[in-house]
């Protein structure tokens, strides 16, 4: 896959300004203004990661940051338009997965694409409902933390030794520099 | 307790691992101590268990560029590592492991030889200089498995770790050691498997100086903590001393100066290079104690990476602490392996928010959401192995500004073939151990942005080949100090915030025995 470095700054500056997504300063919204986008964005949200278990609400509300980032300055604008603008004339929305992968993949290189996937991986991932589907439980301080019998609740192999190997402390010590500088390195690069 | 900014004082510029030890190594014996920290004081009550909102709380997010050819330039440029601006420093994030330098590790040029491209050098200190220290410095910290501390119990992410391991025939596999108390130690609960290691520790459990050094250092009375307040240049006199610090209130950005007999400086492998850069005069043309062009040079990160596998069934691998799990197995210099030095494999688990930002940048499509969404079967490891230093993997004054007209440091970084290979070599056995226990799916990390940064302020016995000497002062400067990791000449396979505890109370005791027989 290859991948310009200008989409790239924008996937690492996504990810810097993913928790300052709520101060962005209210632009005039001209742009993923019409109805059905934000519904066309969701569905590349969604061919982009796919999971069968989500529900389309989650998407749209991918697709609504997503946007909102569109908006944020001229530069995002101009070419979210046209990226949105592509998936609309080519009804993205009704291709099958397989299609719709072949076509992101030919705009890979593009502003639009790296602004929509940088803020769909952080954000879908981050996002509430995911995490519950996932079983994913979080924070428990406020509940005194995980307790005897779910942090460690696996059943299916063996319980394991937590001390160290009583020979731990001779193969640490076992380190002169002398001795080690015996070996000889084998070159291989 | 309150110290004029006339007054002479010792100041010591940065409140993590390094600086805040010795700041409380000087406060216990007596001395007054001005301590700068660039962020302000987070307390425990206050740290968020959500990943972003904590990132967005603590960590450094000062503008940086990236050059070089190693992955992690392209996949994160503008953010080269996981720092925190906050005190306690970047140990605010850590997760804890605390493993020692093995005795050739301080000598990897006379252990290793000439590797091509590597600028491999021996410490002038050796392990057995360093041994009571590391006593001094696990008791410091209230490192498990050590000093007769218990070890943490096994969490789900250990038992596929340890079972796997076994199964690999590997014998050096235990929880720990780790600065998270398993019973209470030093005023500080045991920890309440309430996990978010990275985001600070609500409970208190886990070690950093926001909740060891700084309260007590304060509780001396010696202490003056002023935070939001960056250093930007350090002054010399006539003599060539330094004798006083620059530095910017963060919220007026007022500029103010603090006179210094003494000045340690632990900003970390970044900022303190770009201090001493940011601090050329015309006496010293090349950057403050810089005349053997070192400052800067021979930056290192440790070579990292994560392997992540999907089981059957269910590991739930977020519950319980970040990291505890610890294998020792690989660490010893074998080149039969292909490439000199070794590595750590480590436990360690990530919310869902963070996995998907770090599993496999850039990557999109049907593999990646499938390996997301076995997200409760996962379980995960971290690689820590030595990286070589190379000359010029180094910190320099870029031409971007920081938001305060600063220039903004620039982090340049290739990978050596050495830790290429190592890289490779550890994946495989990180596979190996979650295929022997079944996995389904194996996932190979490339390097994120981390908390291990290493050099660029090289100890050495020579002054025309490092900046500091065997007790972290200066070659040209004789009362000026580095206090943190930048001093690490080669950086071992081990995570470093037990050396750079051990080395802060070294120097610190150094420092204050100097002070008290006026030699500084």
């Amino acid at each position: 896959m290859k991948i310009t470095r200008r989409e790239l700054l924008i996937s690492a500056g996504s990810l810097l300004a993913y928790s300052q997504l709520g101060s962005l300063a209210n632009a005039e919204v001209n742009i993923a203004a019409q109805p059905g986008d934000q519904e066309m964005i969701a569905s590349m949200c969604k061919a982009l990661y796919p999971h069968d278990r989500f529900p389309m609400n989650i998407y749209m509300d991918i697709a609504a940051g997503a946007i909102k980032k569109g908006n944020a300055d001229t530069g995002a604008k101009i070419s979210f338009r046209a990226g949105l603008d592509g998936l609309k004339i080519n009804k993205f929305d009704k291709m099958n997965f397989k299609k719709q992968t072949k076509y992101l993949k030919s705009i890979e290189n593009t502003p639009f694409f790296g602004l929509v996937r940088g803020h769909t991986v952080v954000a879908l991932y981050d996002h509430k409902e995911v995490h519950k589907i996932f079983g994913y439980e979080g924070a428990s301080f406020d509940r005194g933390g995980y307790k005897d019998g779910e942090y460690n609740d696996l059943s299916w192999l063996p319980e394991p030794r937590i001390e160290e190997h009583p020979d731990l402390t001779a193969f640490l010590d076992d380190s002169s520099p002398k001795k080690y500088a015996s070996l000889k390195i084998k070159k291989t690069f | 307790m309150k110290i004029d900014k006339k007054e002479k004082a010792v100041v010591v510029i940065g409140s993590g691992p390094g600086g805040a030890q010795v700041a409380y190594q000087l406060t216990k014996q007596g001395i007054p101590v001005v301590l700068l920290e660039a962020g302000r004081r987070i307390m425990k009550e206050e740290y968020v268990n959500e990943e972003w909102p904590a990132f967005s709380q603590m960590a450094w997010l000062d503008k940086r560029t990236m050059t070089g050819n190693s992955r992690i330039v392209k996949d994160f440029n503008g953010l080269p590592t996981w720092l925190v601006k906050a005190v306690g420093g970047t140990a605010t994030h850590w997760a804890g492991a605390t493993p020692r330098f093995l005795d050739y590790e301080w000598k990897t040029k006379s252990t290793y030889g000439s590797i091509d491209g590597a600028t491999l050098m021996d410490w002038p200190i050796d392990g057995k200089e360093m041994k009571p220290y590391y006593v001094k410095a696990e008791n410091a910290i209230g490192s498990t498995h050590r000093g007769g501390r218990p070890p943490l119990p096994a969490n789900n992410n250990y038992k596929v770790f340890a079972e796997g391991a076994k199964r690999n025939g590997y014998k050096f596999y235990a929880t720990g050691p780790y600065g998270t108390n398993a019973a209470p130690y030093d005023g500080r609960p045991a920890s309440i498997q309430d996990g978010f290691n990275f985001q600070g520790d609500k409970s208190g459990a886990k070690w950093n100086p926001n909740v060891s050094e700084i309260p007590k250092a304060l509780a001396t009375g010696k202490l003056e903590l002023r935070t939001n307040s960056q250093a930007v240049q350090i002054t010399t006199d006539s003599s060539g001393k330094a004798d006083g610090v620059l530095y910017m209130d963060t919220k007026t950005k007022a500029l103010h100066r603090q006179e210094a007999k003494v000045i340690c400086v632990a900003g970390n492998s970044i900022e303190t290079p770009r201090l001493f850069l940011m601090s050329a005069s015309s006496r010293f043309p090349n950057g403050l104690a810089n005349s053997s062009d070192q400052v800067g040079r021979n930056y290192m990160r440790h070579l990292t990476g994560s392997v992540y596998a999907t089981f059957d069934k269910p590991v739930n691998f977020f519950r319980g602490e970040t990291m505890a799990g610890f294998l020792a197995d690989e660490v010893k210099h074998n080149p039969k392996r292909g490439f000199a030095g070794g590595y750590y494999l480590e436990t360690l688990a990530l919310g869902p928010s963070f996995l998907g930002a770090f599993l496999d940048p850039g990557k999109w499509g049907k593999k990646f959401a499938d390996m997301m969404d076995g997200y409760q079967n996962m379980a995960g490891m971290w690689i820590v192995g030595e990286d070589m230093p190379q000359a010029n993997n180094r910190i320099t004054l870029g031409s971007a500004k920081d938001a305060f007209g600063l220039p903004a440091p620039n982090v340049h970084f290739d990978d050596h073939p050495n830790d290429t290979a190592m890289r490779n070599h550890a994946y495989e056995k990180g596979e190996a151990i979650y295929k022997a226990v079944g996995a389904k799916q194996t996932y190979r990390v490339t390097p994120y942005p981390h908390t291990h940064n290493l050099g660029s302020m090289r100890m050495s016995a020579k002054a025309k080949d490092g900046v500091v000497d065997k007790h972290g002062r200066c070659h040209d400067v004789k009362n000026l100090f580095v206090s943190d990791g930048s001093v690490m000449t080669t950086g071992a396979a081990c995570n470093p915030t037990l050396t750079i505890t051990a080395l802060a109370i070294r120097q610190g005791e150094y420092l204050a025995d100097q002070l008290k027989k006026g030699n500084v």
